[in-house]
């Protein structure tokens, strides 16, 4: 571990995360690197710990065993709220909005959230013009919500909820994004532009995302990890995950219809 | 017409007037006191109700408190009123930050409950130190302010006094609704567990939100002390908490205009029907049950609604006006 | 010894209040309903039981009535008018039970007048029983000897019965019991009658011990509050202990001080929330 290069430290590591609900074992010993600027998916069968996981890595769930490290920092202990201004960030599989207020203040609100206790000052006025505006204007335009950005976020369509979603994780401007399921429930047209999303967030970021779609898995996709049963059954590139046999086996089968074959 | 009535300086407006009227409609100038004394108590409930989404059912022993402290300090402590004001201030801020803290452990119908336990433990307090608090009694002869050598012993003096004061919270109330703080407490209402995703210390935030209600609550109580004389047991006790929140919901929530609506409503409505009737309180019960089945969103609630109708008829294209305050962008 | 006496006090305190947070519970457990009424079906229980007492009626009599009474007309109450009420958030769920208890206290007031009354235990337990050293009343003993049969009884409906397995069901998912063919409407309204009879039946047992009076409810409801704040709110064993413990604790301090019994009540409650934020047993 002392001995690994500073250009090896991963942007994101959990080490034998183990995670209880009462008697249930939900996570158990889970051991994951996400290398910096890389696209990494995770995939599994319903109930194999998946947003367990999310909820680990984010903050939401205290884990009963193990450590979490965010660029090498020791954050296994820190709450939900300041691991986001150290640079992690989280889309969720339901969408979850601030369904009364407009677009635009939903992506405001998401860049603020990096510096919020400038936010606890109830004399202070919202200023016309600030970072956190400028933030959410240019991903307004980004994710095609120009349009749309005085409706109520609760009015907007399924898609846009979803894009608006990844927005919200995106605000933050955060080295990590956890991406769960980002394109649950969406018509082929909207996965076509949320791929691209997802792949250009890539460069400039790294980006940790759940999906059940293989198709995007195996396009875009540098590392994949296979979870089942609250462990981490194999992780490698796209291709190798593909062609495992236990994967095959256990999971898989003839799911993988992805543009690769 | 409906985006008017969400302009802040509409409802400023129509706060200052109803300060204004008041006098020329009504003849007892204790009971035009009493609706702007209650106005400011059922806002800074809304404050918590609807911006932050905390039903407070603990809001009479911010009232309650200070109604006390403003006794103790004038009769015992002897301190003129406009020292008085801001430790009573104080006294509520840090009361609520205390009972806000405490009660937020607890979420969803734990935290009403929470609330309303407190306030009753806060009633039991002043039942039992009775040395400080006069018991069933009170604190009798709570002076007014005076005003160059002369007490406001006329009730339209210290209505006044009141509306003054009235006038600078309401405001001051308003400011904190439109500031990055407010804007951050709608998150919160709309959505807490997306809030802390995204950053936000919640409970920070929900203590300060308390923090505010309650020394415009305690200030309230003090200013009730003064108009009636006397800093009742009653108060503190657990209607005066409920009479608030109901004050909050008949006006509307998310609104501070309607929290004075709501009050004037009430106050009015209890003034004219006990003369006739003394078990008023008999209809107010049904009133609720109505307005949880069919007027949610209170008195304002049907206002915007006429004024939304009023509006479609003679200016169908009325939307053009892009709101100062709220960021609004038209559509293409 | 005068512990002693004061714990079995506490005893008979604590299960009144047992048997009054555990309908509250049951109600919320099911319907996810926060009832502010609750304590009003309490005194409506204590009066009624104070009426027919006073009109001649026997004691005997009176509390299976009251039960049944109180149960009746908040079943009537529930299939009338709360389950409209049911899809709303929690707020609109308070505002109509607050109303609706603010209605009944001032029917009490029309009815019975402001004052309220005393209620004296049947001629059969006006006596007292000498336990070792001291003295002790037995219509106490009796409410300790009955409410823990209840306690029994209702442990058994909860636990071992189809009535019992469809609640803990329905607070489970309510949706899985439609699917299963139950007409939740008229599971709904049943558990509204028995949470609401039990607190009935609890104002009915107390009326001998404290009388009655128009604002015993408001007293009765926020008792009922600590008891599910610290005992968790759907939980059979939570009521009880938190129920106990609370009778005990109060009971105690009537003699170290006598003033601050009650206030002792919230006191423990805001340690219990300090060192424990979900109370003895909780969960949510």
């Amino acid at each position: 571990m002392t001995a690994a290069s500073h250009t090896a430290e991963p942007a994101l590591a959990a080490d034998g995360l183990g995670v209880r609900y009462g008697s249930f074992v939900a996570l158990k010993d889970v051991t994951l690197r996400v290398h910096a600027n890389s696209v990494h998916a995770i995939i599994g069968p319903n109930g194999a710990g998946k947003t367990t996981l999310f909820h680990a890595l984010t903050g939401r769930v205290r884990p009963a065993s193990g450590r979490i490290t965010l660029g090498g920092r020791d954050i296994t202990r820190t709450r939900d709220d300041d691991r986001v201004r150290l640079g992690l960030a989280r889309s969720f599989q339901v969408t979850s909005l601030f369904a009364t207020l407009s677009v635009r203040e939903n992506l405001r609100l998401a860049a603020q959230g990096r510096t919020p206790w400038a936010a606890l000052a109830p004399w202070r006025r919202v200023p016309d013009r600030d970072a956190a505006l400028d933030t959410a204007d240019a991903l307004l335009a980004r994710l095609d919500l120009a349009g749309v950005a005085g409706r109520p976020a609760g009015e907007l369509s399924h898609g846009q909820q979803r894009r608006l979603e990844v927005g919200m994780a995106m605000a933050a401007r955060p080295r990590v994004i956890l991406l769960d399921e980002p394109t649950s429930g969406m018509g082929t047209d909207d996965i076509g532009a949320m791929t691209d999303l997802i792949r250009d967030l890539g460069r400039d970021h790294t980006v940790l995302f759940i999906e059940h779609n293989m198709g995007i898995v195996m396009n875009i996709s540098d590392t994949v990890t296979v979870m089942r049963a609250g462990e981490v059954l194999v992780e490698g590139r796209p291709a190798e995950v593909r062609d495992d046999p236990e994967v095959r086996r256990a999971y898989l089968g003839n799911m993988i219809t992805g543009d690769l074959r | 017409m409906t985006r008017l009535l969400e302009r802040p300086l509409v409802h400023f407006g129509l706060a200052a007037a109803t300060a204004l009227v008041l006098p020329l409609v009504l003849r007892s100038g204790t009971l035009a006191s009493e609706i702007l004394i209650y106005g400011l108590a059922a806002a800074a409930c809304n404050l918590l109700l609807g911006y932050t989404g905390l039903l407070s059912f603990g809001q009479g022993i911010f009232f309650g408190l200070g109604s006390y402290a403003a006794g103790l300090l004038l009769l015992r402590a002897g301190w003129p009123a406009v020292a008085m004001l801001p430790a009573v201030a104080l006294v509520g801020a840090a009361t609520a930050a205390g009972v806000g803290w405490l009660s937020i452990r607890r979420q969803g119908v734990y935290f009403v409950m929470l609330t309303l336990a407190f306030s009753q433990l806060f009633y039991f307090l002043s039942y039992t130190f009775s040395d400080l608090t006069g018991g069933d009694n009170g604190l009798l002869n709570v002076p007014r302010p005076r005003l160059g050598g002369q007490a406001l012993a006329d009730p339209w003096a210290y209505y006044a006094f009141v509306a003054v004061l009235f006038l600078a919270l309401f405001a001051a109330l308003q400011r904190v609704a439109l500031s990055t703080f407010g804007r951050t407490l709608l998150a919160i209402r709309d959505n807490e567990a997306r809030a802390s995703a995204i950053g936000f210390p919640v409970r920070a935030f929900k203590v300060a939100a308390f923090a505010i209600s309650g020394a415009v609550t305690a200030l309230a109580g003090a200013l009730h002390a003064m108009l009636i004389g006397v800093a009742p047991l009653s108060n503190i006790e657990y209607h005066t908490s409920e009479t608030l929140l109901i004050m909050t919901i008949i006006g509307g929530a998310g609104n501070l205009f309607a929290s004075v609506l709501g009050a004037a409503f009430y106050l009015v409505a209890g003034d004219l029907l006990s003369a006739i009737w003394p078990r008023w309180l008999l209809l107010l019960g049904a009133l609720l049950v109505a307005i949880a089945l069919f007027m949610q969103r209170g008195l304002w609630g049907l206002i915007e609604r006429a004024a939304a109708r009023l509006a479609r008829e003679p200016r169908p294209d009325a939307d053009a006006s892009a709101d100062a305050t709220l960021p609004e962008e038209s559509r293409p | 010894m005068t512990y002693l006496f004061q714990i079995l006090n506490g005893i008979g305190l604590g299960m009144l209040y047992f048997l009054l947070a555990v309908g509250l519970s049951i109600i919320f457990g099911l319907l996810q309903f926060v009832n502010f009424a609750h304590g009003a079906f309490y005194m409506l229980g204590a009066y009624l039981a104070y009426t027919m007492v006073e009109g001649g009626v026997s004691f005997w009599l009176a509390l299976p009535l009251a039960f049944l009474a109180v149960g009746a007309l908040a079943a009537l109450t529930e299939a009338v008018l709360l389950r409209r009420i049911y899809a709303q958030a929690h707020t609109f769920h308070i505002l109509a039970t607050v109303g609706l208890a603010l209605a009944v206290q001032e029917i009490v007031i029309i009815v019975w007048g402001p004052i309220g009354g005393n209620l004296a235990p049947p001629d059969s337990l006006s006596g007292v029983v000498i336990l070792g050293d001291f003295i002790y009343p037995e219509y106490r003993l009796f409410v300790i000897a009955l409410t823990a049969v209840l306690a029994g009884g209702l442990w058994w409906l909860l636990e071992g019965t189809r009535l019992g397995a469809i609640v803990r069901a329905g607070s489970e998912s309510p949706e899985t019991m439609g699917l299963l063919g139950y007409d939740t409407r008229r599971i709904n309204t049943a558990v509204f009658g028995l949470g609401a009879g039990l607190a009935g039946l609890a104002g009915a047992l107390a009326a001998p011990i404290r009388g009655v009076d128009p604002f015993m409810s408001v007293e009765a409801l926020s008792v009922a509050f600590v008891v599910v704040v610290v005992g968790g709110m759907g939980s059979y064993a939570g009521a009880l202990a938190a129920g106990l413990a609370v009778g005990i604790a109060q009971s105690l301090m009537a003699t170290l001080w006598p003033e601050g019994a009650r206030l002792m009540i919230y006191l423990g409650m805001a340690a219990v929330i300090v060192t424990m934020p979900r109370g003895l047993f909780g969960r949510a």
